[in-house]
C-alpha cells in the first residue's frame, strides 16, 4: 500500500507532464462523450459542445482540484510558484534590485555580529568526543577569586579517583617574550595531546618525555596563531630554536587552527609544564605551589553529574583530613567557547539589537515598497483570483517570489559581513595604541553556521517585509480590479504610518546613542586627570631579582628626566587601610610613593612640604587636600598625627604586598586633589606614605625627554636585555587618551549605523510620498480645480508625513531616555554615568532637530511636485 | 433548460461513486450518467467535483484506475473497487442507512 502510494507519487513527480497528460486525456474524453451524447439527443455539433462545456464547468479549476488531490501538490505548486517568481522578479529588475540590496545591507550587518559571537559560543575545537572534556574547578571563594589546584592535588585526584579517562594540568596565560617579542604561554602536563588526542598539522604535539626537568632540549609546540605571527607560516618552522626568557627552546610541531587548546582563543605556544621556572621565575624552586587548572576526559557512560558527585566526596574526605573549609568541586564543560554563553549573550543583546534596527528598516523600506507594487499589482491578482486561484495560493506566491529575493539577499548579506569585518579590523586595529601590546586579533572565519543564521535571516526578513504586502494585496474584489478598476483605499495607510513611524523611532534611537558618545567623547578630551600625561612612562617591574639593575638602567638612561617609585601602579586599585585620628576612625586607601612621584606627575603641593630624600621609610604621609579636611575637620592637619594599619579585610589585600613602616605617621605635606583616569575607575587616593625605588613591588613611573611613545620602546628594547620577560612599560597618554577611544568608537559605529538608519529612512519616506502625491493626483487635480491652492496643497502632502514622523520621534527619544534611566539603574552606572552622559540634553535635541529636517527635505520634493500639478491636465488623463 | 441540480448532502459523492462502482469498472462519464439515470434525473453530479472526488478516493486506495479503449474508441480512465474499497462502501452504506432511517423516523413521528 505504501509502497503503491508513493509510486503514484512518484510517477506524478517524475514524469510530470505523463500525469497532466492523462488529466488532460481524462477530462476531455468527459467532454467528448458528453457532446455525442447531446448530438445522439439531435443537437447540432457546436451546441452540443458549448452546452457539454456549459455543464462541466471550468476544467481549469476541476484540473486544479484534481492536482490537490495527487499528494504532489506541494512540491508541484512550489516549482509552479518558483518559475513564476523568477518571471516577474526579472520583469521588475529595479525593485528587485532594491529589495535585495537594502535587505542584504540589513542582514550582513547583523552577520557581522553573529560571526563574531560564533566564535565565542559555538565554534568548538576540533578534538574527538568534545563533549567529555571538562574542567575541574572550585567555586569562587567569598573574595570572588579562583582557588585553583595545585600538583600535589593533581597527584592525589590522578590517583584516588577513577572518573576520568584522562586528565592533565594546565597552566595558562602565562605571557613571556618570545626572540623579544610578547606572547600568549599555556604550559600542559605532557600527557594533555594524548588526552585530548589531537595530532599536529606538522611535527608532532608534546609528549610526556618532554614534561621532565632533566630532558637535554626543552621544547615547545606552536599554535596556527603563533606559527602565523611568530614565523609567517613558514613550512620550514619546526626544528628551529627560539629564545624565551633568554634559554633555547625548540620548536617541535604546529598544532591546526581547528584546535585552540580548548580555549576561546588559542595560545601562541604551548610548553611542557616542566619549564615553569623559565617562563615564570617567582615559581623557581616552588614549582608544587603554582596554581593549575586541571582537564579531564570524563569515562565513557559517565555522567557529569555523577562525576562531580564522586570527586566532590572525594574532595570531603580529604578536606576532612586537613581541615580545610568550603570544600566543594564543580565541573566545567571546556569545547574552546566561552564557559558562560548566556552572559556573553546577554554582552552582545545591545549590539544585537542596534544592528538588527538596521534590518528592520531596511525591511520597512521594502514592506512599503511591496504595498505599492500590490496596488500596481492589483490587475494581475484580481485576474487570478477570478481564475479560481484561492487566496492563499496567492499569498504563497507572492511570498515565494519575496522568499526568492531575501535568499539573494543573504548571499549579498554574506559578502557585506565580510567586507565589513575586513574593513573595520583594517580600519581599527593600527588605531590601537602600540604600548597596549602586541594584540592580535583572530579572524572571525565564517563557516557553516554563518551560512545557517543568514538562511533563517531571510526567512525572518521574509516575513517581515512580505507577509503584510502580501495579504494587503490579495484582499481585493476581483470583479472590480477586472473592469480596470483600481481600489486604491486597500487600505494601507495604516500599515504605511506604521512602518515609517518605526524607521523614524529607530533612527532616532540610534542618532541619539551616537550624539550622546560624541558629545561625550568631546567633554572627555577636555577632562583634566589632574597630574602630566603628555611625557609620563610607567615602568613595571615583576622580577625582584633583576629590580637593581633595572633601576640602575632607567637611572643613568639620558632620557628619563625623573623617576619616582609608586605602589600600587596607576592601574591597579589602591589598597585601603583603616585610620585613626583624633577626630574619627575610618577606612581610607593609601599609595606608597618616592618624594619625586609629585614632581613626576606636577601635582601641586598646596601646603607643606613633600618627603625628604632620607625619608623614604620615614613615618611621614602627605594627604590630599579632600583628605585632610576629612580627617582632620577642625585643624590644620600639617604636623598632626594619625594611625594606620593596612586593613585585613580589604578586597585588594595581597600577600606580597609592600609593609607599612610604621603604625603612626606624621602629616607632613597636603597634595592638590588628583581626578584620575575615570575609565580605570582608579581614583587617586588621599593618603601617599614614602617608598623608593628598591621597595620591592613598586613600580617605577618616569618623565621623558621627547616622544613618549619613542622612549617606551627604547626603554623595551634597554631593560629586556636585562630582564627578557619584564613586565608592561605604558604611556600614561595612551591611558588618558583611552576613555576617549573608546567613546570614539562607540561614536563611529551608531554613527555608522544611525546614518545608515536615516539614509534608508528618509529614502522610504520620500518613495511612499512620491507614491502617494501619483496615486492621489486626480484627487489633487479635482482640490485645485474646486480652488484649493498650492499652499493648501503643499500642506496636505506635508500633513501626511508630520503624523510618522511625530510618533515615531516621540517613540525613538522615549525608548534612547528609558535605555538611559535602565543603564543608570544599574550597578556598572557609576563608571558609565561618569563618562556618558546618557540624557544629555543637547545630543537629544541636535538628533531630532537632524531628523526633522531631513524628513522635512525628503517630503518638500513631493509636496513641492503635487502643489505644481496642473488641474486640467491631470483631470483631463482620466 | 437544465433544471437547478439538488445539493447532494455532504459525504454522500463517495459513497454513490463507490456504490455505482461497485459491479463493474467504469469511466467517470459513465458514472455521472449511471447515477443520473438511476436516480430517475433527480441526482446530477456537479462534473467539476466529480473528477477531484475520483482523484481523491484512488489516492485513498478505495478504487484504483486503468486505462483501457472505450465505447468511443479511444482511451479512457476506468475506475475500479478495490477491496479496501468495498469495506468502505460496507461501512458507508451502514452508515447511510442508520442516518436514513433515523431521519425517517423522525419525518413520522415527530
Amino acid at each position: 500500500m505504501m509502497v503503491r502510494d508513493w509510486l503514484l507519487r512518484a510517477r506524478a513527480l517524475l514524469s510530470p507532464r505523463r500525469a497532466e497528460r492523462d488529466l488532460n486525456d481524462e477530462l476531455s474524453f468527459h467532454l467528448d462523450r458528453e457532446t455525442q451524447k447531446l448530438i445522439e439527443q439531435g443537437r447540432s455539433p457546436e451546441d452540443a459542445r458549448a452546452m457539454a462545456q456549459a455543464r462541466f464547468g471550468s476544467t481549469t479549476v476541476a484540473a486544479d482540484e484534481c492536482r490537490d488531490q495527487r499528494g504532489t501538490a506541494t512540491v508541484d505548486n512550489t516549482i509552479r510558484d518558483l518559475t513564476y517568481a523568477v518571471r516577474t522578479i526579472a520583469r521588475a529588475p529595479l525593485a528587485s534590485f532594491t529589495i535585495v540590496a537594502t535587505v542584504g545591507l540589513g542582514l550582513g550587518l547583523v552577520t557581522v555580529l553573529f560571526s563574531v559571537l560564533n566564535i565565542f559560543l559555538f565554534r568548538v575545537d576540533h578534538v574527538p568526543d568534545i563533549n567529555e572534556m571538562f574542567a575541574v574547578e572550585r567555586p569562587r571563594d567569598a573574595n570572588d577569586e579562583w582557588q585553583q589546584f595545585t600538583r600535589p592535588q593533581f597527584d592525589a585526584m590522578m590517583r584516588e579517583t577513577s572518573v576520568f579517562a584522562g586528565m592533565y594540568m594546565e597552566l595558562g596565560d602565562v605571557d613571556s617574550r618570545v626572540d623579544g617579542r610578547m606572547m600568549a604561554i599555556t604550559l600542559l602536563g605532557g600527557n594533555a595531546f594524548q588526552v585530548l588526542g589531537v595530532r599536529a598539522a606538522m611535527g608532532r604535539t608534546l609528549l610526556a618525555s618532554d614534561d621532565d626537568r632533566s630532558a637535554p632540549q626543552p621544547v615547545v609546540v606552536l599554535s596556527d596563531k603563533g606559527w602565523e605571527r611568530r614565523f609567517g607560516r613558514d613550512p620550514n618552522v619546526v626544528g628551529r630554536q627560539i629564545i624565551v626568557n633568554g634559554a633555547p627552546h625548540e620548536v617541535v610541531g604546529v598544532m591546526p587552527a581547528s584546535f585552540r587548546g580548548l580555549n576561546v582563543g588559542a595560545p601562541d605556544l604551548w610548553a611542557p609544564l616542566s619549564s615553569l621556572a623559565e617562563f615564570r621565575p617567582i615559581h623557581r624552586g616552588r614549582e608544587d605551589q603554582a596554581g593549575i587548572a586541571i582537564v579531564g576526559r570524563l569515562k565513557p557512560g559517565l555522567s557529569a553529574a555523577a562525576a562531580r558527585a564522586q570527586l566532590d566526596a572525594w574532595d570531603a574526605q580529604r578536606s576532612g583530613a586537613t581541615t580545610r573549609r568550603d570544600a566543594r568541586i564543580v565541573l566545567t564543560p571546556r569545547r574552546g567557547t566561552v564557559p558562560q554563553p548566556l552572559e556573553a549573550m546577554v554582552l552582545f543583546a545591545p549590539l544585537f539589537f542596534a544592528f538588527g534596527l538596521i534590518l528592520m528598516i531596511g525591511c520597512a523600506n521594502v514592506a512599503n515598497l511591496l504595498l505599492a507594487r500590490g496596488v500596481s499589482r492589483q490587475r494581475e491578482i484580481g485576474i487570478r483570483l477570478s481564475l479560481g486561484a484561492s487566496r492563499p495560493r496567492i499569498v504563497r506566491q507572492l511570498l515565494t517570489e519575496s522568499l526568492l529575493l531575501a535568499l539573494a539577499a543573504a548571499a549579498v548579506g554574506f559578502v557585506v559581513s565580510r567586507v565589513a569585518i575586513e574593513g573595520t579590523l583594517a580600519a581599527v586595529l593600527p588605531t590601537i595604541p602600540p604600548d597596549l601590546g602586541d594584540i592580535s586579533i583572530m579572524g572571525f572565519k565564517a563557516d557553516w553556521r554563518v551560512g545557517v543564521f543568514l538562511i533563517a535571516g531571510a526567512l525572518v526578513s521574509t516575513i517581515f517585509f512580505a507577509l503584510m504586502p502580501a495579504l494587503h494585496a490579495t484582499r481585493i474584489d476581483p470583479v472590480r480590479t477586472m473592469r480596470g478598476e483600481l481600489i486604491k483605499d486597500a487600505k494601507p495607510g495604516r500599515a504605511r504610518t506604521v512602518l515609517i513611524s518605526l524607521q523614524v523611532a529607530a533612527s532616532a534611537l540610534l542618532l541619539i546613542c551616537s550624539a550622546v558618545f560624541l558629545r561625550s567623547a568631546l567633554a572627555s578630551a577636555t577632562v583634566d586627570p589632574g597630574m602630566r600625561t603628555a611625557d609620563t612612562v610607567i615602568v613595571e617591574i615583576v622580577n625582584e631579582p633583576k629590580r637593581a639593575a633595572m633601576i640602575q638602567s632607567l637611572a643613568s638612561d639620558p632620557r628619563i628626566a625623573m623617576m619616582a617609585a609608586t605602589w600600587p601602579d596607576l592601574l591597579s586599585l589602591p589598597r585601603a587601610a583603616i585610620v585613626e585620628t583624633p577626630a574619627l576612625k575610618t577606612t581610607a586607601a593609601y599609595k606608597m610613593v618616592g618624594p619625586e612621584y609629585f614632581a613626576v606627575l606636577d601635582i601641586p603641593i598646596v601646603r607643606g612640604r613633600t618627603f625628604a630624600d632620607h625619608e623614604r621609610a620615614a613615618p611621614v604621609v602627605v594627604l590630599s587636600e579632600t583628605m585632610a579636611r576629612t580627617l582632620f575637620p577642625k585643624s590644620d592637619a600639617i604636623g598632626q598625627v594619625m594611625q594606620m594599619e593596612a586593613d585585613p579585610d580589604s578586597p585588594t589585600r595581597r600577600d606580597d604586598e609592600p609593609m607599612l613602616s610604621s603604625r603612626s605617621f606624621t602629616v607632613v605635606g597636603i597634595s592638590r586633589d588628583v581626578a584620575g583616569f575615570r575609565i580605570t575607575d582608579t581614583n587617586d587616593p588621599g593618603i601617599f606614605v614614602p617608598a623608593s625605588t628598591e621597595t620591592p613591588k613598586t613600580s617605577v613611573i618616569v618623565r621623558v625627554n621627547g616622544d613618549p611613545e619613542l622612549a617606551r620602546q627604547h626603554l623595551l628594547e634597554r631593560l629586556t636585555i636585562i630582564d627578557p620577560n619584564m613586565g608592561q612599560i605604558l604611556t600614561m597618554r595612551t591611558m588618558a587618551r583611552m576613555e576617549r577611544y573608546f567613546l570614539n568608537l562607540a561614536f563611529w559605529t551608531t554613527l555608522v549605523l544611525g546614518t545608515l538608519a536615516l539614509t534608508l529612512t528618509v529614502s522610504g519616506l520620500f518613495s511612499v510620498l512620491s507614491y502617494l502625491v501619483e496615486q492621489r493626483t486626480r484627487e489633487i487635480g479635482v482640490r485645485m480645480a474646486l480652488g484649493a491652492t498650492s499652499r493648501h496643497v503643499t500642506r496636505l502632502v506635508l500633513s501626511q508625513t508630520a503624523k510618522p514622523v511625530g510618533f515615531g520621534l516621540f517613540a525613538g527619544t522615549g525608548l534612547a531616555f528609558a535605555l538611559a534611566i535602565l543603564l543608570i539603574a544599574t550597578p556598572t552606572a557609576g563608571v558609565i554615568g561618569e563618562v556618558v552622559h546618557v540624557t544629555d540634553p543637547l545630543a537629544y535635541a541636535a538628533s531630532i532637530i537632524l531628523i526633522v529636517a531631513v524628513c522635512l527635505l525628503a517630503a518638500a520634493v513631493p509636496a513641492m511636485r503635487a502643489s505644481r500639478l496642473d488641474p486640467m491636465t491631470t483631470l483631463r488623463q482620466e | 433548460m437544465p433544471r437547478a441540480t439538488p445539493d447532494l448532502l455532504p459525504g454522500t459523492l463517495d459513497l454513490l461513486i463507490l456504490r455505482t462502482l461497485q459491479a463493474e469498472a467504469l469511466h467517470g462519464w459513465a458514472i455521472s450518467e449511471r447515477i443520473q439515470q438511476i436516480s430517475e434525473d433527480v441526482l446530477r453530479i456537479n462534473q467539476g467535483s466529480l473528477y477531484p472526488a475520483l482523484h481523491r478516493l484512488e489516492h485513498q486506495h478505495w478504487v484504483e484506475a486503468e486505462w483501457a479503449v472505450s465505447e468511443l474508441g479511444r482511451r479512457a480512465k476506468y475506475y475500479r473497487l478495490t477491496a479496501a474499497g468495498r469495506r468502505q462502501l460496507a461501512v458507508e452504506t451502514r452508515e447511510w442507512q442508520r442516518m436514513s432511517h433515523a431521519i425517517g423516523r423522525v419525518m413520522k413521528l415527530a
